[in-house]
């Protein structure tokens, strides 16, 4: 355990120290002396947004079942109390037992955004291990990684022991129980490595060795023992409603990102939107059956006490049952005053519908995201929704009383032109003329329209996988000509920072080159980069420069279809022909069908059972 | 059906603000199932109010609530079924049904404190009575108060000595509340102003403290514990539950 009295005395001088205090409702603490196993869950964010993750709900409880093995949380702590841990000598702990993390077995980091790899590396530091996967001994934790980000592992290859490819729930308990037969056995970290690299989902990446034609690009890559496979494929669980789920939540004490419980309805998507890397990495679909949701809401409702259920997935109204659902939630639990919440509503009058229900009476602001301002780019993209869905969609949440809507962009698509880009202000102008084009009388409500655009970051394993990114400057230039146009005060114009999405397209497409820049731009002090009044963009540059890595050579360049990309030897499910052929139609403009329809061909039945696929 | 509740705060516990205390107990209640009354309106609330918000790092041994109830339960019942959901550091130890409608925050007027601390320029425990025995003969005390209109930051002169009532300097042997203290700190209990008619945070009474009698506190060292919370009523001060 870390020094208590020190502990103690820096809380007074931390803001918000119930960051660090754990001991929250349904939180697990074991002795850890009795334990076998020791994994300490590592979020590379603060608790707030960690706490927001259901990933980490579902793995927190579903190891702690275990009787010998013990699950504790560590976020990463906010500047000022790593400033006062530093000056107090405290290394980072965890929440439970306030043990320090280097002497857990595992420290298991969830990847959510590639923006926290830095704070992956000052968690590291801070916890008193070495930051390279080789100077790490048996005495420090098995450092390994999951969650989307690793469907591209390669800039954290020098860094991560190992990945864990896909969904977790089934792996990682295999996973714990080699290392107890390991523990036992005295042999080396890399006999473990060894044995782990026969699991499917794991990957090794010390066990490979990859080679580099002269224009930079990948010649090959290949598996330097016998052991590890060529490809790694990646793990799914077939049946969602037999897949362990928790019937416990922590509640934090303090208000975190997500403040409610989340139901998770089903995984993946069918929609085959072409810039979507979650629509393909979650494939199959798989539903979970409304028996086995309202029985897990009985259990959340009981054992939390949370006001607010939430309906999770990627496309929540796309579940097969969904007015039936939150009817039966409603009627269970109105009198409790337990509210029902669905956060990705599609633009139709079905969601809509749906929407009044939940709400009943209050208006809380509506949310659309048509991705792209002309029909033109959104068929480029599959977002599969017409102008008219819109407007229909719109003049029908007026009519029902909503005068707040927000509506997302990206801007930066492939293919965009200046019109599409003004299509974004010319939807945000129609939205406004048709509420003014209500009579009068029967206008509610005081209308603000917000159009938001981030810049568009071409992501692994989607159709888009190797297009080149805007640049800063291109993406200034559009951002610019939105602003010059944009002059209503009904309407109010949002956009990302250029330069984030710049980085993120880096590491999103990088190759284990980049794990050297990490670190230096670490060494300079970045971390917490998400967070616009912690991001250096100028450290960054520096960083590339020193190491000498190109970040437009990630960012910028337009691959080859021939080219080995870094994350080929992962196997998503969906084939590469699809992705390719997703890409050409793409250029054409042609629509793929949502694959609840009819199968387009993707591949995910063909490599993995279960799910509306078979 | 009110029904008034007297409850802890302590140890990491006091870390916690207002707004998380409510939020923790409206979870409590919901899993505890206790037939709370709900406001009307589009976005039901629990009928609840807290006495005096205590502010972050302060623990206390005796806070108040009211809450309202749809139908009576026995407060035995009520007691072991939301101290069965409450985490250990807050727990609540009496509960009665309460007639008179007025709110409770309305009829607070006094808290009183035990503050522990450490003082650079301080040696004597006898060193400290005297201090603040001249001190309180003063009949102004000033404090800066910075106050956030919009973007607007208004700075405030206020003559704090009318919120502060009795201040005693304890001997070592003698302390109240159950929170174990590091034998070399000062140990004080103090009466100050709570509730809408005056109020002052006991750390700003440190603040002032240290600036007027020239202490040098390290501030790692100060504790601070809510011993007691007085209303008034029908023009007598007694404690919120008698």
């Amino acid at each position: 355990m870390i020094d208590i009295e020190k502990f103690n005395k820096i809380l007074k001088r931390v803001e918000k120290p119930a960051r660090y205090i754990g001991l929250e409702k349904n939180s697990i603490k074991k002795n850890l002396k009795d334990m076998e196993v020791k994994f300490a869950f590592a979020f590379p964010d603060i608790y707030e947004v960690g706490m927001s993750h259901l990933g980490l709900h579902i793995l927190y409880n579903l190891i702690n079942e275990e009787e010998e093995i013990a699950c504790e949380r560590v976020f990463a702590p906010w500047v000022d109390m790593e400033k006062e841990m530093i000056r107090e000598g405290i290394p980072l702990f965890t929440l439970e037992s306030r043990e320090p993390v280097k002497n857990f077995d595992f420290l298991g980091f969830t990847l959510q955004y590639e923006m926290s790899y830095t704070n992956v590396i000052n968690m590291l530091h801070l916890s008193g291990i070495p930051i390279l996967s080789k100077e790490r001994s048996l005495e420090d934790p098995f450092v390994i990684a999951g969650g989307p980000c690793v469907y591209n592992p390669e800039p954290l290859a020098d860094i991560i022991d190992f990945f864990v490819i896909g969904e977790g729930e089934e792996v990682t308990l295999e996973i714990l129980n080699r290392y107890k037969d390991f523990k036992k056995s005295g042999k080396d970290k890399r006999d473990f490595l060894k044995e782990v690299s026969k699991l499917e989902g794991i990957y090794v990446p010390s066990f490979y060795q990859v080679s580099y034609n002269e224009d930079g690009t990948i010649k090959d890559m290949i598996p330097i023992i016998e052991e590890a496979p060529k490809t790694i494929k990646k793990r799914i669980i077939k049946d969602l409603n037999k897949v362990y789920f928790p019937e416990k939540l922590i509640v934090p004490y303090i208000e975190i990102v997500h403040d409610r419980i989340p139901l998770e309805i089903f995984r993946g998507c069918t929609r085959g939107c072409r810039f979507c890397q979650a629509g393909i990495i979650y494939r199959p679909v798989r539903e979970k059956s409304i028996l086995k949701l309202l029985e897990l809401a009985d259990n959340l409702v009981k054992n939390t006490g949370y006001e607010d259920i939430s309906l999770t997935s990627l496309s929540s109204c796309d579940y097969s049952q969904l007015k039936l659902l939150v009817s039966e939630l409603i009627n269970r639990y109105e009198e409790k005053k337990v509210g029902i919440s669905l956060p990705s509503l599609r633009l139709d009058s079905f969601s809509l519908d749906i929407l009044k229900e939940i709400e009943k009476v209050r208006k809380t602001g509506l949310t659309f995201a048509p991705e792209a301002g002309s029909q033109r780019l959104r068929d480029v993209i599959n977002k599969g929704v017409t102008e008219e869905d819109l407007t229909t969609a719109v003049s029908y949440a007026f009519k029902e009383g909503w005068s707040n809507i927000k509506l997302y962009f990206m801007i930066g698509l492939p293919t965009e032109t200046d019109e599409d880009v003004l299509g974004i202000k010319n939807l945000g102008y129609k939205v406004k003329d048709i509420f003014f084009n209500q009579p009068k009388e029967k206008r509610k409500g005081n209308l603000k329209i917000t159009l938001s655009a981030s810049c568009f970051v071409p992501k692994p394993f989607t159709p888009f996988q190797w297009v080149g990114q805007n640049s800063i400057d291109e993406f200034n230039r559009k951002i610019n000509l939105l602003k010059d146009n944009i002059k209503d005060r009904k309407i109010t114009f949002n956009y990302h920072d250029p330069r984030l999405s710049y980085l993120e397209a880096i590491l999103a497409r990088g190759d284990r080159r980049l794990g050297k820049t990490l670190i230096k731009a670490w060494e300079k002090g970045c971390k917490f980069d998400g967070w616009s009044e912690l991001f250096d963009y100028d450290k960054w540059i520096e960083a590339f420069y020193e190491t000498k890595v190109q970040g437009d050579f990630y960012a910028l360049r337009e691959r080859d279809l021939e080219e080995i990309l870094p994350w080929d030897f992962i196997d998503s499910g969906v084939s590469k022909e699809y992705l390719i052929k997703e890409y050409k139609k793409a250029k054409a403009q042609e629509l793929t069908r949502d694959c609840r329809l009819g199968c387009t061909g993707c591949g995910i039945n063909k490599s993995f059972s279960g799910g509306v696929c078979n | 059906m009110n029904l008034r509740i007297k409850f802890t705060k302590k140890n990491y516990l006091r870390y916690i603000s207002h707004h998380d205390l409510m939020r923790l107990f409206k979870r409590a209640f919901r899993r505890a199932d206790i037939p709370i009354k709900y406001s009307e309106g589009f976005n039901p609330q629990p009928r609840l109010s807290i006495a005096n918000p205590l502010a972050l790092g302060i623990a206390s041994c005796s806070e108040y609530m009211d809450i309202e109830l749809q139908e009576r339960m026995s407060e035995h019942v009520f007691m072991d079924r939301v101290n069965e959901e409450l985490p250990d550091d807050i727990k609540i130890l009496e509960v009665k049904y309460i007639e008179n409608t007025k709110s409770l925050p309305s009829l607070i007027r006094w808290g009183f404190y035990e503050i522990e601390f450490k003082a650079k320029n301080l040696k004597e425990v006898e060193e400290l009575k005297k201090l603040i025995k001249n001190w309180l003969k003063e009949d102004e005390i000033l404090m800066k108060k910075v106050k956030r209109k919009g973007n607007k930051v208004i700075e405030k002169e206020l003559n704090i000595r009318k919120l502060i009532g009795n201040v005693v300097v304890k001997d070592k042997d003698i302390i109240d509340s159950d929170i174990k203290k590091d034998v070399n700190c000062i140990v004080l209990n103090c009466l100050l102003k709570a509730g809408d008619k005056g109020n002052l945070n006991p750390m700003d009474f440190m603040l002032s403290m240290d600036k007027y009698l020239n202490l040098d506190i390290d501030w790692d060292t100060v504790d601070i514990v809510r011993l007691a919370l007085f209303i008034e009523e029908d023009g007598k001060i007694k404690l919120p539950i008698y």
